[in-house]
């Protein structure tokens, strides 16, 4: 019953844009919900304004009130500092996070096909055990398993290393009733008129099911990517090492500087951020849609 | 036949044919063995070894660790940091769950209506997720500022009140962190609101809008009961994830002042990897995950009560 919700909602995400052609909005309304909704437009867009101003902002200028939202003089030294010093190798920790976020998702997605396919399509013994310890999983706290983790990696001498990231990030299981639920649309027949040519079950999974379920397959990509590339806790207390560190590491250590160093923390900031932000306006339709479905995967 | 299909028939067969049946269906297995193998060691096994090393005195640097039973756990009852740091957590959770669930609702429903711009709203409001916990910290610090902060500067110069001392005042600094947070999240609950509003068949509302219904009359008493199945789901996942709050007061505040706004992970971080004390660590996550858990259930018993098909 719920999946049933989650794909009508998430379809239903899209619908709006064929209502309006149908049904012309009234003037009158827009200006309405505008009005009503600028303060909470004001409220979500200023801050990051803020943190744009300040990337460009002289050191020296950063304790300015009145806050200058127009830098004056604007200057791009943040960045040229934080470029300049070997002690903060961003552009390390940038490649370091590309790499983690994506050696990760694509194990999340391609794992999460070959269990939700196993789940839905195939028969095999204990089959109903290994899903409901799948399910159990997803009722413990992540609190619980931080520190037989830290341990494991530390055993296996695999802290400070990308695999400490992308490792525990494989064993992800939200994706798996996503794609459970989605194997489970596919008709029958389909796969029986496959069978029937002679293809055998990884054919089968490859060519025929794989290709249908690839708009999940890129939602899966997206939550699981957004995931990684923003964490902080994980990789805080598996990397300590300065040139192993995420970006969103890193940010902490310009923060938390020996001493300060605002514009480089907001230039360090807009680095992280900006890139995600241009991603997320070009694709919106796609990202949005894609986190709702994962993100009720689990419902 | 082929016999690795879901589609079985459940017969009893003669001892050769369920022979022949499981030769079938094992290769079956190399589809779900790859991910268990991540499954089980990096999250099954965790679990049970996590309650495990909480029964120990597990200090990092030894061979043979001490088993010392319920030592850990009688010890958290009478410490009270831990005691301070769950209530933190508690008050921030009901704060940040609160008021994200009733905005990103009274958002939704706004953002069904039709209008020009309400796809762009959409996307402006979950733009603030897309940023790393991180960024959100480096924001917040200025944000709450007393001397430079965004809000009093505002404060000071539209409305010219007073400067107000957010992060330094005991009282109003888990609020504050709420506040933050919820800029940051409420943009997930609002996007899946908005998903189970559309859902809502359109002829309910025409309907009551014949038998004269007004337009809280009908969120009463047909928005509210239809989106309480999806008001669960936000509601437990929401709960799950701001217990384990940790980045934006270990970022923004240090959890200061003095333990005001430490929360319970921040607590059991420090005492595994300031302290390396890993077993009282572990019967934290325990404890906290146990409190976790009994509250979901108490939720899901709750609010399934109140669903209606």
């Amino acid at each position: 019953m719920t999946s049933s919700i989650t794909e009508t909602a998430v379809a239903n995400l899209d619908a709006t844009k064929n209502k309006t052609r149908v049904r012309p909005k009234s003037l009158k309304r827009t200006l309405l919900m505008w009005l009503l909704f600028l303060p909470l437009v004001f409220v979500v867009i200023v801050p990051i304004i803020y943190m744009v101003s300040m990337a460009f902002t002289l050191e020296s200028n950063q304790l300015n009130f009145p806050i200058e939202w127009i830098p004056q003089p604007p200057t791009l030294s943040n960045f040229t500092h934080i470029f300049a010093d070997t002690t903060l190798p961003i552009v390390r920790w940038f490649a370091n996070s590309l790499i983690v976020s994506i050696v990760g998702t694509l194990f999340i997605v391609f794992l999460s096909t070959l269990s939700g396919y196993a789940f839905a399509r195939l028969e095999f013994p204990f089959k109903n055990l290994l899903f409901s310890l799948l399910i159990f999983s997803l009722m413990i706290p992540a609190a619980i398993t931080l520190i037989p983790v830290f341990l494991l990696l530390r055993d296996f001498t695999l802290l400070n290393t990308y695999q400490a990231i992308w490792l525990p990030a494989a064993a992800s299981v939200l994706g798996i009733f996503l794609m459970r639920q989605h194997f489970y649309a596919i008709p029958a027949e389909i796969e029986d008129a496959a069978r029937i040519d002679g293809a055998g079950r990884f054919r089968i999974y490859w060519q025929i099911c794989l290709p249908m379920v690839r708009g999940s397959m890129v939602a899966i990509f997206i939550f699981s990517f957004l995931l990684l590339w923003n964490d902080l806790f994980w990789p805080l207390i598996v990397l300590s090492e300065r040139s192993m560190l995420t970006l969103p590491v890193g940010l902490l250590v310009i923060q938390q500087g020996s001493y300060i160093q605002r514009g480089l923390a907001f230039a360090g900031a807009f680095i992280a951020s900006v890139p995600v932000l241009i991603f997320y306006a070009i694709f919106q339709r796609k990202i949005i849609a894609g986190i709702v479905t994962t993100g009720m995967a689990g419902q | 036949m082929t016999t690795y299909r879901a589609s079985m028939d459940d017969k009893v067969r003669p001892v050769s044919a369920n022979r022949k049946r499981l030769r079938k269906q094992l290769p079956n297995y190399l589809f779900v063995i790859p991910h268990y193998l991540f499954f089980a060691v990096f999250l099954l096994y965790p679990i049970f070894r996590g309650i495990q090393i909480s029964l120990y005195d597990w200090k990092i640097m030894l061979q043979d660790q001490k088993f010392i039973g319920l030592a850990n756990y009688q010890a958290l009852t009478k410490d009270m940091i831990f005691r301070e740091t769950l209530g933190n957590t508690v008050y921030f959770t009901v704060l940040t769950v609160g008021i994200n669930v009733v905005l990103a609702l009274l958002v939704a429903t706004a953002l069904k209506q039709n209008f020009r711009g309400s796809h762009f709203l959409r996307v402006l409001f979950y733009a603030p997720a897309i940023l790393s916990v991180s960024v959100l910290g480096i924001i917040g610090i200025r944000i709450w500022d007393t001397q430079l902060g965004i809000v009093n500067y505002f404060l000071t110069t539209l409305l010219g009140l007073p400067r107000i001392s957010w992060l330094g005042n005991p009282s109003l600094v888990i609020p504050s962190l709420a506040l933050t947070t919820v800029w940051w999240t409420f943009g997930f609950p609002m996007l899946v609101f908005l998903a189970g509003l559309q859902s809502i068949p359109e002829a309910l509302y025409e309907a009551a809008k014949i038998d004269g219904a007004g337009r809280l009359q009908t969120f009463r008493h047909i928005t509210i009961p239809l989106i309480m199945p999806t008001m669960l789901f936000v509601v437990v996942t929401q709960f799950i994830s701001h217990m384990q709050v940790f980045a934006q007061p270990y970022i923004i505040t240090a959890g200061g002042p003095g333990n005001a706004s430490r929360t319970a992970v921040m607590y059991l971080y420090e005492t595994a990897w300031k302290f390396f004390r890993f077993g009282y660590a572990s019967a934290i996550s325990v404890v906290l995950a146990g409190i976790m858990i009994i509250v979901t259930i108490f939720l899901f018993s709750v609010l399934r009560s109140r669903v209606e098909y």
